[in-house]
C-alpha cells in the first residue's frame, strides 16, 4: 500500500506541469462562472421588480439608519489602531521561540526575555506619553 | 558591537529621559554624555578591548574598516550635537525623542556598517531610514516639512521593496544571505537581476544619479538640522554599506557591474555639479553638492581597492565635518539664500573664515581634507583602470569650485546686511576646532587612515 | 497531494510586484499607495517562502527573513499612517497632487 501511494506521488509530480493535469481546474472554473452567471441572468428575468422607499433603504438589523458613514473620525482610534498594529506584528518573534524553545534552552529564554524587556520599554513609554489616555 | 550596544540602549534610556528630566539643558548635556561614551567604547574596541561577547552567528563582523567607520560617524555625530542640539530645541516640543531617534540612527549606522548578512544590511538600511522619515516631518506646523517626510517615505519604501526583491533573487541563487558568495563559470541570471536590484536601491538611498531626484526637495523641505546629519553621517553610511555589499558580495562578479557603476558615477557627477551652478539658496546648492560628493565617493565603489577603502573614510570625515559646519552656521542664518550671506565677513570675520576653510575643503584645494580625500578617489580611479573616469571627475571638481566660491564672493566681496542670531563663543571655537581637524587631515591623512591597519 | 511548481509560484509573486509597482506609480491617494507598497513587500515574503520550500528546505533563512520584512513593514506603515494624517492635517486631503509646497 505505502509503495503503492509513493510512485503515485512520483508520477504526478513529474507531470504536475503539464496541461493535461489542469483539465478539472478548468472544468471547475467553468462550471462556478457559467452557474453563478445563469443564477443571475434568471433571478433578473424571473424575479418581480417592486422599488419601494423601504426597500431601497440600507438595512442594518432593523435599525434606523441616519447619516454618512464616511465621517472624520477622532485621531485617538487612528493612535491606537497603529499602536495595536505595532504591538502585534511584534509578537511574531514569539513563534520560532515557541517551535522549539527546548532547543535553544536558557540561552534562547534569556535572549527572548531581553526582547520583551525591550517591548515593555516601548509599552512604558507611550503610556507615559499619554497616548492610551482616553479622556483628555 | 559596543557601539552598537551603547547607542541602541542610549536611545532607549533617551526616550525616558523626558519623563525623568524635565529640563531641556540636562537632556541635552545627557545626550552629550551619552555618545561621548558611546565614542570611548568604540574607541576600545578599535584597540580590540570589547566589553560584550556575542555570538552574532557570522551576520556581523567588526572589523577595522567597519570599527573606524562607526568611529568617525559617531565623532561627526558628536561636533554636530555641539555645534546644532541648541537648533533640535527649536523644531518642536519632543526635544529628548529626537535625541532618541538620533541614537536609533547611529546604531543603524553600525549595523549597516558591519554587516556579513543581507538580512543585517535590510535590517540596518531600515533602522537607518525609519527614524529619519519621522525627523524628516518632525516640524509639524511646516507644510514643507510634512512634504519632504512624505516624499522621502514613498521613495525610500520603494527603494526598500526593490532592495528586498534583490536580495530574494540573490537568495534563490545562491541559498544562503551570507555574503561573500562564489559562483562557477556562468553567473546565473537570477544572481545577475538581484545585484541590479541592490544596485539600484542602493543608489537610491544614497542618492546617485539617475535616482537622486528626490534629493534636492527632501533636503531642502526638512528642518535644517536635520538636513545636516542626513546629508553627512547617514549618507556616508550609505556609501560604506554599498562598499561592503559590492566588495564582499559582487566581488567575484565585477565585471558583471563595472561599467555600470561608471555610469552611474559619472552621471551623478555631471548632474550634481551642473544643477548645483544655478540654485539660488544656499540649502539647495549644499543638497546638489552632496549630490556630486557622492558621485566622487561612488568612485571608490568603482575601484574598490585598499586605497579606495581608506579614502571612503576620509572622504567620509572631510565631507561630513565641513558640511556639518557649514549648515551650523546656515541654521543661524536668517535668509538662506546667497544674497543673505552678503557681506558677512564685514561682520563675523571670524566665522566667514571658518567657513572658507571648510568651502576649500569641499571644493578639493590643497591642504585641506577635501582635496586628500578626493585625491585618492581619483588615484584609485587611475589604478582601476579608467584615466577617463578620473579625468571626467577633476572636470566636475573644477566646476564645483565656481559654486562654492560664489558663496565666498558673496561674503567678500560684496555689501549687504548678513544677519546671523546666536553665536556664542563656545559655537565658534567648536567650529575652530572642526577647521582644525579639516586642515590637520589634509597634511596628515596617516592620522585617519592609519587605524586601518596596526 | 500535487505539489505546484516552483515558476507558477514565482510568476504570482511578479505579478504582485509589477501591480504594486503600477500602483504606486499610477494613483495618486495616499493611502492606496501605501498599499502599493504593502504589495511589493508581500510579493518579496512570497519570494523568500516559495525558494526556501522549493530549493534549499534544509534550512528555515528565507521564512526568518519574511518574519523580519512583517515587522519591519508594520513599523514603516505605522510612520507612514503618523505622516498621511500630519499630511491631512495640514492639506484637509491625502491626494499627493495637493501636496505642491516643494514644486518648482
Amino acid at each position: 500500500m505505502f509503495h503503492l501511494l509513493q510512485t503515485n506521488v512520483t508520477q504526478t509530480v513529474s507531470d504536475a506541469s503539464s496541461a493535461g493535469s489542469y483539465f478539472p481546474v478548468g472544468i471547475q472554473l467553468l462550471f462556478v462562472v457559467g452557474m453563478i452567471g445563469f443564477l443571475m441572468v434568471v433571478t433578473h428575468l424571473l424575479g418581480p421588480k417592486r422599488h419601494t422607499s423601504d426597500k431601497l433603504q440600507t438595512f442594518s438589523s432593523g435599525i434606523e439608519s441616519h447619516g454618512d458613514a464616511r465621517q472624520p473620525m477622532a485621531i485617538k482610534y487612528f493612535l491606537v489602531a497603529i499602536l495595536f498594529v505595532l504591538f502585534d506584528v511584534e509578537v511574531i518573534f514569539f513563534y520560532p521561540y515557541a517551535v522549539n524553545f527546548r532547543g535553544l534552552g536558557w540561552s534562547g529564554f534569556w535572549a527572548v526575555l531581553m526582547f520583551v524587556a525591550f517591548f515593555l520599554c516601548g509599552f512604558i513609554y507611550i503610556i507615559k506619553k499619554g497616548a492610551l489616555d482616553w479622556e483628555d | 558591537m559596543n557601539a552598537l550596544i551603547f547607542s541602541a540602549v542610549s536611545g532607549v534610556i533617551m526616550m525616558f529621559s523626558s519623563f525623568l528630566l524635565n529640563n531641556k539643558n540636562s537632556v541635552r548635556v545627557l545626550a552629550h554624555v551619552l555618545l561621548l561614551a558611546t565614542i570611548i567604547a568604540n574607541i576600545f574596541e578599535l584597540r580590540g578591548i570589547s566589553f560584550f561577547h556575542i555570538d552574532t552567528r557570522g551576520m556581523l563582523e567588526f572589523d577595522r574598516f567597519a570599527l573606524l567607520f562607526t568611529l568617525v560617524a559617531n565623532v561627526c555625530t558628536f561636533a554636530f550635537f555641539l555645534l546644532s542640539s541648541r537648533d533640535l530645541e527649536k523644531i518642536g516640543n519632543h526635544y529628548s525623542d529626537y535625541f532618541s531617534l538620533l541614537f536609533f540612527i547611529l546604531a543603524g549606522i553600525v549595523v549597516s556598517s558591519s554587516f556579513k548578512s543581507l538580512l543585517m544590511l535590510f535590517l540596518g538600511i531600515e533602522i537607518l531610514s525609519i527614524p529619519l522619515y519621522i525627523l524628516t516631518g518632525s516640524d509639524k506646523r511646516n507644510l514643507k516639512s510634512n512634504e519632504a517626510s512624505l516624499k522621502y517615505f514613498l521613495m525610500g519604501s520603494f527603494s526598500t521593496g526593490l532592495m528586498l526583491m534583490g536580495i530574494a533573487l540573490i537568495y534563490g541563487a545562491t541559498g544562503t544571505f551570507q555574503t561573500g558568495i562564489t559562483v562557477a563559470e556562468k553567473v546565473p541570471v537570477l544572481l545577475i537581476t538581484g545585484m541590479m536590484l541592490l544596485l539600484f536601491s542602493m543608489s537610491f538611498k544614497v542618492s546617485a544619479a539617475p535616482f537622486h531626484f528626490w534629493t534636492p526637495d527632501v533636503y531642502d523641505g526638512a528642518p535644517t538640522v536635520v538636513t545636516s546629519f542626513m546629508a553627512t553621517v547617514v549618507k556616508a553610511a550609505g556609501f560604506i554599506a554599498f562598499m561592503r555589499l559590492f566588495a564582499e558580495e559582487f566581488g567575484s562578479i565585477r565585471p558583471e557591474w563595472k561599467l555600470l557603476v561608471g555610469i552611474v558615477a559619472a552621471v551623478t557627477l555631471f548632474i550634481g555639479n551642473i544643477t548645483a551652478v544655478f540654485q539660488q539658496s544656499v540649502k539647495r546648492m549644499l543638497a546638489y553638492s552632496s549630490i556630486s560628493q557622492a558621485g566622487f565617493m561612488m568612485l571608490a565603489i568603482y575601484s574598490l581597492s585598499n586605497d579606495a577603502k581608506e579614502g571612503l573614510i576620509l572622504y567620509a570625515a572631510a565631507y561630513s565635518l565641513a558640511t556639518i559646519g557649514i549648515f551650523a552656521v546656515l541654521v543661524r542664518m536668517k535668509d538662506y539664500t546667497f544674497e543673505g550671506f552678503n557681506g558677512f565677513a564685514k561682520q563675523q570675520p571670524f566665522l566667514a573664515g571658518i567657513l572658507v576653510v571648510f568651502l576649500l575643503s569641499l571644493a578639493g584645494i590643497p591642504l585641506t581634507a577635501g582635496f586628500l580625500s578626493k585625491f585618492y578617489m581619483l588615484k584609485a580611479t587611475i589604478d582601476g583602470g579608467s584615466l577617463a573616469l578620473a579625468i571626467f571627475a577633476v572636470l566636475m571638481a573644477a566646476v564645483s569650485v565656481y559654486y562654492y566660491f560664489r558663496l565666498i564672493q558673496s561674503m567678500y566681496f560684496k555689501t549687504g546686511n548678513a544677519t546671523i542670531s546666536g553665536t556664542t563663543t563656545g559655537f565658534k571655537y567648536t567650529l575652530a576646532a572642526l577647521a582644525g581637524i579639516t586642515i590637520l587631515l589634509g597634511i596628515f591623512p596617516n592620522l585617519l587612515t592609519n587605524w586601518l591597519y596596526f | 497531494m500535487e505539489t505546484v511548481p516552483l515558476t507558477h509560484i514565482l510568476f504570482v509573486s511578479t505579478a504582485l510586484f509589477c501591480i504594486g509597482m503600477y500602483g504606486l506609480f499610477t494613483r495618486r491617494n495616499l493611502i492606496t499607495m501605501l498599499m502599493a507598497i504593502e504589495l511589493i513587500l508581500n510579493s518579496v515574503n512570497i519570494n523568500f517562502v516559495a525558494f526556501n520550500k522549493y530549493l534549499y528546505p534544509y534550512k528555515l533563512d528565507g521564512i526568518f527573513f519574511v518574519i523580519f520584512i512583517i515587522t519591519i513593514a508594520a513599523a514603516e506603515a505605522a510612520v507612514a499612517i503618523a505622516i498621511i494624517i500630519n499630511q491631512y492635517r495640514t492639506h484637509q486631503s491625502i491626494d499627493v497632487e495637493d501636496a505642491t509646497e516643494l514644486k518648482f
